[in-house]
């Protein structure tokens, strides 16, 4: 009878026993990441040499994200009117790029110049770790302005040049 | 269907990099590099990630000399050799952990904590923010995320003997300083 009851009382103390809950919080991707992740918008490729087509590669192999973001520019107006990325790396600077070229479209040049890391890194939800993706996409931006206004530049050089010549 | 199509998509990824197809693992690679995803246009209804394996893609820092592509490409192993790095970088980081740590003790606040580990600082503010701080060996710098300044990439300086972000001249110890003194109202002396 009192075996019983130890057996009893052990068995209802050891149930009365909370388990422990696990300290470790899950490092979840924000719905945002995951959407572009699954769903990246605007991968692809413009063709490098198009004068109108500004290409920005930043980023190294080794330090494990490397992205290439192309606008094309429309002559006339000066605007982005199209933009697509490739991005090797991890799922926070893959959807980090994927965002720059939804931004990025429909806008003109200085005002994606803008266009602010804290900005990307808010509409993902990334975390602290994960900052340095969300700078590489601004780099990535800026980088493809630059090289867009070279190629127009350059390009208006040697219009100027011509009726110069031809003159 | 992936592993088929896998070498002609790697050759593509190298051309990409212009880094030749056959490279040898860097044994310098931190942990968190070592998945790459390549994301191909595929058509909608074929799986379109692919993994590779990342001793095929690191060559060392990426080679951006294309005319007006990028921003400047440095050899950063010229700049600093890897042991130097890895002596100075070591040495601040375990420095600033023993300082973090002090500081905890004075500061009094909840949820406060430092943390090493895999040569990453973790510092938790509570509700007031986390910094992570590791190394990044390729380039021979620290980086830093704060939550206030955000990230930053801070290289050694040799003339002024301290971490300095190149783009906004900051350097690592006073920015420090001067973030932890505005987020928990008391001063720190890091150097």
């Amino acid at each position: 009878m009192l075996r019983l009851m130890a057996k009893r009382l052990l068995g209802t103390a050891s149930r009365d026993i909370p388990s422990r809950p696990l300290q470790i919080l899950p490092r979840l991707y924000h719905e945002n990441v995951i959407d572009h992740y699954n769903n990246p918008r605007n991968v692809g490729s413009f063709d490098k040499n198009d004068p109108n087509v500004g290409t920005g590669l930043v980023g190294a192999p080794a330090c494990g994200d490397v992205m290439k973001l192309q606008i094309k520019i429309d002559e006339e107006s000066g605007k982005i009117v199209d933009a697509c990325f490739k991005t090797f790396g991890c799922g926070s600077a893959i959807a980090s790029s994927s965002v720059a070229t939804e931004w990025v479209k429909g806008k003109s040049m200085d005002e994606v110049l803008t266009i602010k890391n804290t900005e990307i890194a808010k509409h993902l939800s990334l975390p602290p770790v994960k900052l340095h993706c969300s700078m590489l996409a601004e780099d990535a931006i800026k980088a493809a302005v630059k090289d867009a206004e070279a190629k127009r530049a350059k390009m208006n050089g040697t219009l100027k040049g011509a009726d110069v010549k031809s003159g | 269907m992936a592993s088929s199509s896998r070498l002609p998509i790697l050759r593509r990824i190298s051309i990409l990099l212009k880094a030749p197809p056959s490279t040898t693992l860097r044994s310098s690679l931190p942990s968190l590099a070592r998945r790459f995803f390549l994301r191909k246009a595929l058509a909608p209804n074929v799986s379109p990630w692919i993994y590779a394996s990342s001793s095929r893609f690191c060559s060392g820092p990426l080679n951006l000399h294309q005319g007006s592509q990028g921003p400047a490409a440095i050899d950063y192993r010229s700049v600093l050799s890897e042991d130097e790095y890895h002596r100075l970088a070591n040495s601040t980081i375990q420095d600033l952990q023993e300082k973090l740590e002090e500081y905890g003790d004075i500061v009094e606040l909840e949820g406060f904590d430092v943390d090493y580990g895999n040569e990453v600082l973790t510092l938790k503010l509570g509700t007031l923010g986390t910094y992570v701080m590791n190394k990044q060996t390729p380039n021979r710098q620290i980086w830093l995320s704060s939550p206030i300044s955000g990230p930053s990439r801070f290289d050694w300086d040799h003339n002024a003997q301290a971490w300095v972000y190149r783009r906004t001249k900051a350097n690592l110890l006073k920015l420090l300083e001067s973030e932890l003194e505005q987020l928990c109202s008391k001063p720190v002396n890091l150097s």
